[in-house]
């Protein structure tokens, strides 16, 4: 068979003619009235990259002055390379983020970045974290880990619940990916604020605490998100 | 082969985006005309993936509902046709998943048979492009009815689904080869 009669055989098939349109069954009709009962005008959303920058300005806020109120005796002890290397990573993590949650509030507006930007994250920042800090001895790893991962996600869960909130202005197809990508953004933004405030520079330590809260955070949008579309589908 | 606009659209694309851009200012007029213009496309697309006109009718009143929630989201300029596919595949998809959610509640419940959904039953239409492209993965199914049926191009398909032109290019070059090989294989039977 070549290409032109497949392509004769899919248009016979798919001929209007052999569906023809009558102007519109009633559910169409129905669906129409009520559209235009409703109409009212509406204001479209900003453009991607003003949210993008909106998006990046909550994760600073939040990882910034969470950082404050708690002290920032972390950045101090971090040399200027280490700084620079730790945040310019950071910032660029977190904008592939904000990218990844505007791409979820507007339908067709590109291909979904959340698993790309979760997966840069935790791979990323262990092996940057491998490179710069030292010592992996595993004494009093967990309760030095804890306090650091339970600060971590309380600056992360309200930063999620207004990312979501700002989310929500679009209309989201999948609550489970917006989800991921707003749980990413966030977790970075308690990571930040971990690299701000915690002194401990032992790279075991950092590995595992710092960057679980990304994972933590990611994870858990996911999840909710799914929980979400569960819940709208029903 | 795969090249596109085998299909006529039903209006150009630069007509629906001003009549898009209406209804986001709430021009009845312009609202109407969009909803008639786009509604025969809405329904070929379902109608293309599944025979069922009644259940494609469904569709079309849902993903109007949609559109009209998510109107706000379109921006004025771009291609309207991906941005109603990308709402329309999602639409599909939540409803393919609820019927099969309450299918098998169904089934727990009164051990009914499973119906075939390939079959057309009392009250569907005669098989046409749906049964043609059954046999097809679904990914590859979507990507030939956009491309063949609504006359979509290949960008526009990749903006609606998701994807790169290249992967759309791949999914419609293998829908094609497994296409022939089927068709084929029925012609050589007949």
């Amino acid at each position: 068979m070549t290409p032109e009669e497949l392509d004769r055989q899919i248009a016979e098939a798919s001929d209007p003619a052999r569906h023809p349109w009558d102007g519109g069954p009633a559910a169409v009709s129905r669906a129409k009235q009520a559209i235009l009962d409703d109409l009212r005008p509406v204001r479209p959303l900003p453009p991607d990259w003003a949210l993008a920058v909106g998006f990046l300005f909550l994760f600073a806020i939040f990882a910034g002055s969470s950082a404050l109120a708690l002290g920032m005796y972390g950045v101090h002890v971090l040399s200027g390379w280490q700084s620079v290397l730790i945040f310019t990573i950071l910032a660029g993590s977190a904008a592939l983020a904000a990218v990844a949650c505007v791409r979820e509030m507007r339908p067709a507006s590109g291909s979904p970045l959340g698993a790309a930007a979760l997966a840069c994250a935790v791979i990323l920042f262990p092996l940057v974290f491998a490179a710069v800090f030292h010592g992996y001895g595993t004494h009093d790893l967990v309760k030095q880990g804890i306090p650091c991962l339970i600060a971590g996600l309380c600056v992360s869960v309200p930063a999620g619940l207004v990312t979501g909130w700002i989310i929500r202005r679009g209309f989201v197809l999948s609550w489970s990916r917006a989800g991921g990508a707003a749980g990413t953004l966030c977790g970075l933004a308690g990571l930040g604020m971990l690299e701000l405030h915690c002194p401990n520079l032992i790279a075991i330590h950092v590995i595992l605490w710092h960057v679980a809260v990304v994972l933590i955070s990611g994870l858990l949008g996911f999840l909710v998100g799914r929980a979400l579309d569960a819940v709208n589908n029903r | 082969m795969v090249e596109t606009g085998s299909a006529p659209a039903a209006a150009p694309a630069a007509e629906l985006g001003s009549l898009m851009s209406g209804y986001q200012q709430s021009d009845q007029g312009a609202a109407a005309t969009f909803i008639e213009r786009v509604s025969p496309l809405l329904h070929r697309y379902f109608l293309a993936r599944s025979s069922d006109r009644e259940y494609a009718e469904d569709l079309v009143q849902e993903t109007w509902m949609r559109i009209h929630k998510a109107r706000h989201t379109y921006r004025s300029g771009e291609p309207v046709l991906p941005w109603i596919f990308a709402i329309a595949r999602h639409t599909g998809l939540d409803n393919y998943r609820k019927r099969r959610r309450l299918e098998a509640h169904e089934r727990q419940v009164d051990v009914l048979p499973e119906p075939s959904a390939e079959q057309p039953a009392a009250g569907q239409t005669a098989p046409g492009i749906a049964s043609i492209l059954r046999d097809l993965p679904e990914k590859q199914r979507e990507v030939l009815v956009m491309l063949k049926v609504l006359g979509m191009t290949i960008d526009e398909v990749a903006t609606a689904t998701s994807s790169s032109p290249g992967s759309v290019k791949q999914k419609a070059h293998r829908a094609y080869e497994k296409l022939r090989g089927i068709l084929s294989a029925g012609a050589g039977m007949k």
